[in-house]
């Protein structure tokens, strides 16, 4: 199945549209997605995950780099998280950094 | 008993995530559940993979097995890189875990997602293999 990445360049975002399985063996690609959105200086970085059907910690890391890359001015939406990926997320503390959302919707 | 050998690579992970939501199919255990077994296998699998077997090259092997008994369904990964116990491993504690992201360590979420996940969590190292053994109950979930 793999992982499908489609991007989307806003005026103050890079939306970045997950659907398909994030394990360790795709987490690189998607890392070099986020090396390359970060070059636009967006203020926010929005990942929607309504369509990713599983997520390891692999992806839990490149949220983790997303972060350390960009600093903290920047803000991390995670839209559409539900089950399983929204309870790794909150049993692994993300609920606490990342701005989780049903639509996107920029509050900051 | 139903077992898999593939090479142990990443690219073998969709694999045996596979193998292990067939498995918990047909032992009846509910989706959720499923799911965290499959994540829990799949973090110690990638681990075996990136850091047991890091200078293995080609050639090296992991397997996955399944074993119904009674409500329970055991899967058990075996592999041949040196020994090593999850369980040695310090995972993140909770005031770790409320850090913000950008104060974090990027080491141990893995293990703790894995042991978490599942009913029981088992290492044991027998005749120069690692197996590392996974189990969850159906019904009272």
């Amino acid at each position: 199945m793999g992982l499908n990445i489609l991007v989307t360049q806003g005026s103050d975002e890079v939306i970045v549209k997950l659907s398909g399985e994030l394990d360790a063996a795709v987490a690189p690609r998607l890392k070099e997605t986020v090396e390359k959105a970060a070059e636009a200086k967006p203020k926010r970085l929005v990942f929607d995950v309504s369509e990713l059907e599983f997520m390891a910690s692999a992806g839990l890391r490149v949220l983790i780099f997303a972060k350390q890359k960009m600093g903290g001015g920047v803000s991390l939406y995670m839209i559409g998280s539900h089950g399983p990926v929204l309870n790794t997320l909150t049993m692994s503390g993300f609920h606490h950094s990342v701005i989780l959302q049903d639509t996107y919707k920029p509050v900051d | 008993m139903e077992t898999r050998s593939m090479p142990a690579a990443l690219e073998s992970l969709a694999e045996i995530r596979r193998f292990v939501k067939e498995a918990a199919e047909r032992a009846r255990i509910e989706d959720s559940r499923s799911y965290q077994l499959q994540l829990a296998v799949d973090e110690i699998a990638t681990n075996i993979i990136l850091y047991g077997y890091q200078d293995a090259g080609e050639g090296a092997v992991i397997s996955v097995s399944s074993e119904a008994n009674g409500d329970a369904l055991v899967i058990t990964l075996k592999d041949q890189s040196p020994p090593f116990d999850p369980r040695a491993m310090q995972v993140p504690e909770a005031t770790e875990l409320a850090k913000p992201l950008e104060e974090r360590k990027i080491g141990g979420l893995g293990i703790f997602l894995a042991i978490q996940g599942v009913d029981r969590f088992e290492y044991r190292h027998e005749d120069g293999s690692n197996l590392n053994i996974f189990e969850v109950r159906s019904g009272h979930g």
